[in-house]
């Protein structure tokens, strides 16, 4: 786990360096999941935003249409990795990012009217794409409430640790 | 000899809420569906908002029916203004209606409803012996979305639909994508009532013949707007009139009002709207009601999953009329309205059933908005039928968990949304 009590710059290089390990060959995606009206469990969301600016065809969030974005990766021949980005109750300090890999997803199928991640997961590597899961822990999912600032500081590291290894892909 | 049956969560359904089973021994003394989402008070949120503020902040009550509760804004707020649409307006907000249909039927029957009844515990599970299904739901789904997309500007949310207008029309390139790709996939569809059309369905749910209302779409077809209420005892009823139709009360157990016409519970949604309109399908969905519609469909709600398979083949059948409708006709101005206080009622079929928006605008601004939604409407009919089942299980010797997979299936069947309403099964033995 990455918390915000490391130094600057040090929990973001050994951020990158988990998700270096997860990646394998061929594009990076990145998926951003939540709501945005819900203070932090927008994260994934506002992550995934951040990064369609320079990789349009590689970042996506929930208002994208996420099923759609998943089978048009599925469908894409040869390699490629997917990370999802969201919000999600990990019992640590707000801010704290965790990569659970694809064997260890587990998502119950409680109150959603959506397509669950676990299967979207599945079909991916059915297809072939490594798949993670980038979990952020909220301080608050309060309706209409701001981030709060330990979110923000974890975005802005997860955000450059992704767009440094998209980059690095030359996409 | 009292004990308590607990199922913890009803899953794949919008919002949260809960199912309450008492039970003495094997008798079934109640059963209440608790919706525990709490109230978000929209009604009085939007007090003081223009109309168009309003079309902006009410469809925020749920992501999966954004595109109804739009529409039913702007009917009921367009009526008070006394706005009447140009026909390419209302063309470009039917073509809106059909994509969100076929997204949300696609994910309910493919991938929340299936699964029950192949006997998985999810989508998921279902993968490996179904996966070009899951695909064909995920196809159907996407394009749905994509059809969302084009017409409101975002696949959730879309604000392009405004009061009086669109702010940017489709362009015939967009057209004639959709035109297309809606052709290309009746056949997943199809595929959808075919297997939904080859189960078994259990009995255990079946009461006494249902009551059934949804509109009365224009022109006698079928569709998923109106300004009349079909009732299946043969009435209409004008949809300013809802109030008389809906009767909402307050229940202890729940945030989500209940409602009652006569004195009694009613349906709305797909299978309401097969019922009361199926003769009125044409192209291959009417061949399709043809070959599955019958007489249980009006005592049992399961019947609802091909009601909506049904339908999705009519929504993708339609769109390529409705494409070139649309496209034949110029962009026109914003329709103006013609007075600043008055009332109306948006009457629409969102995927899960009857939508109410009510309106009253004083100067120019909302003085009073009333929305009933679809899964209000149904909440005392659920219930209903879940008690049938519990009564009927328990009876017949199954197990608990069996108990607990039939009654939620017959929730799941109504494809509720908590959310939209303002999960979890507890029986407990007295």
């Amino acid at each position: 786990m990455h918390k915000l009590r490391d130094a600057p710059g040090e929990a973001e290089a050994r951020l990158r360096s988990e998700l270096e390990a997860v990646a394998g060959e061929g594009p990076v995606h990145v998926l951003g999941l939540g709501y945005t009206d819900k203070a932090d469990d927008g994260a994934g969301i506002l992550v995934a935003e951040a990064l369609k600016k320079p990789f349009p065809s590689y970042s996506h969030s929930e208002h994208d249409g996420v099923e759609g974005v998943v089978l048009d990766i599925c469908e894409s021949p040869g390699p490629g990795t997917v990370f999802f980005v969201d919000a999600a109750d990990l019992h640590s300090e707000p801010g704290t990012i965790k990569v659970v890999r694809s064997e260890d997803i587990y998502e119950r199928e409680i109150t959603t009217h959506r397509v669950p991640v676990v299967l979207l997961a599945t079909m991916l590597e059915r297809s072939g794409k490594h798949v993670a899961v980038i979990c952020i822990q909220p301080r608050t999912i309060e309706f209409r409430g701001p981030l709060s600032e330990p979110v923000r500081s974890a975005m802005a590291s997860l955000t450059s640790a992704l767009g440094t290894i998209m980059e690095q892909r030359d996409l | 000899m009292s004990r308590e049956l607990n199922v913890e969560a009803l899953a794949r359904v919008e919002g949260d809420g809960g199912i309450t089973v008492t039970l003495d021994g094997k008798k079934v003394k109640s059963v209440t569906l608790d919706v525990h989402e709490g109230p978000r008070l929209i009604e009085q949120l939007v007090r003081g908002m223009t109309p168009q503020d309003d079309v902006n902040v009410v469809p925020r009550i749920c992501a999966i029916c954004t595109l109804s509760h739009k529409f039913a804004a702007l009917r009921g707020l367009e009526k008070a203004l006394g706005i009447k649409v140009p026909e390419k307006v209302q063309l470009t907000r039917e073509l809106m209606m059909l994509g969100e249909n076929v997204e949300s039927n696609s994910l309910h029957t493919y991938m929340l409803a299936l699964p029950d009844f192949l006997g998985y515990p999810s989508a998921v599970a279902m993968l490996t012996d179904y996966g070009d299904d899951v695909k064909r739901a995920l196809r159907l789904k996407k394009f749905g979305n994509h059809v969302m997309e084009v017409t409101s500007g975002r696949i959730v949310h879309g604000e392009n639909p405004t009061i009086g207008g669109f702010g940017k029309y489709p362009t015939r390139k967009q057209l004639d994508e959709i035109r297309l790709k809606s052709q290309e996939l009746i056949p997943d569809a199809v595929r959808d009532v075919e297997l939904f059309g080859s189960l078994e369905y259990p009995t255990y749910s079946e009461s006494e013949k249902m009551l059934f209302m949804s509109v009365d779409a224009p022109k006698k077809k079928y569709g998923y707007y109106g300004d009349n209420i079909l009732i299946s005892n043969g009435k209409s009823v004008d949809c300013e009139e809802y109030k008389k139709l809906t009767n909402e009360r307050v229940v202890a157990h729940s945030f989500a009002k209940r409602s009652k016409y006569s004195d009694r519970t009613f349906t709305v949604g797909a299978n309401a709207r097969m019922v009361n309109m199926g003769k009125r399908l044409d192209g291959q969905a009417a061949d399709l009601f043809k070959e599955h519609f019958n007489e249980r469909w009006m005592t049992n709600p399961l019947y609802n999953n091909l009601a909506q398979a049904i339908e999705m083949t009519w929504s993708l059948e339609h769109m390529p009329e409705m494409c070139e409708a649309v496209a034949a006709l110029d962009d026109p101005k914003f329709a103006e309205p013609t007075r600043t206080t008055g009332s109306g009622t948006g009457a629409v079929e969102a995927p899960r059933g009857t939508l109410y928006h009510h309106y009253e605008v004083k100067d120019g601004l909302v003085d009073v908005a009333d929305i009933i939604t679809p899964t209000a409407q149904n909440l005392d009919d659920i219930e209903m039928h879940m008690k049938l089942c519990a009564e009927r299980m328990l009876a017949d010797g199954k197990s608990d968990p069996e108990v607990r997979l039939g009654l939620e299936m017959v929730a799941r069947a109504y494809d509720p949304c908590i959310s939209c309403a303002t999960h979890l099964v507890k029986l407990k033995r007295a």
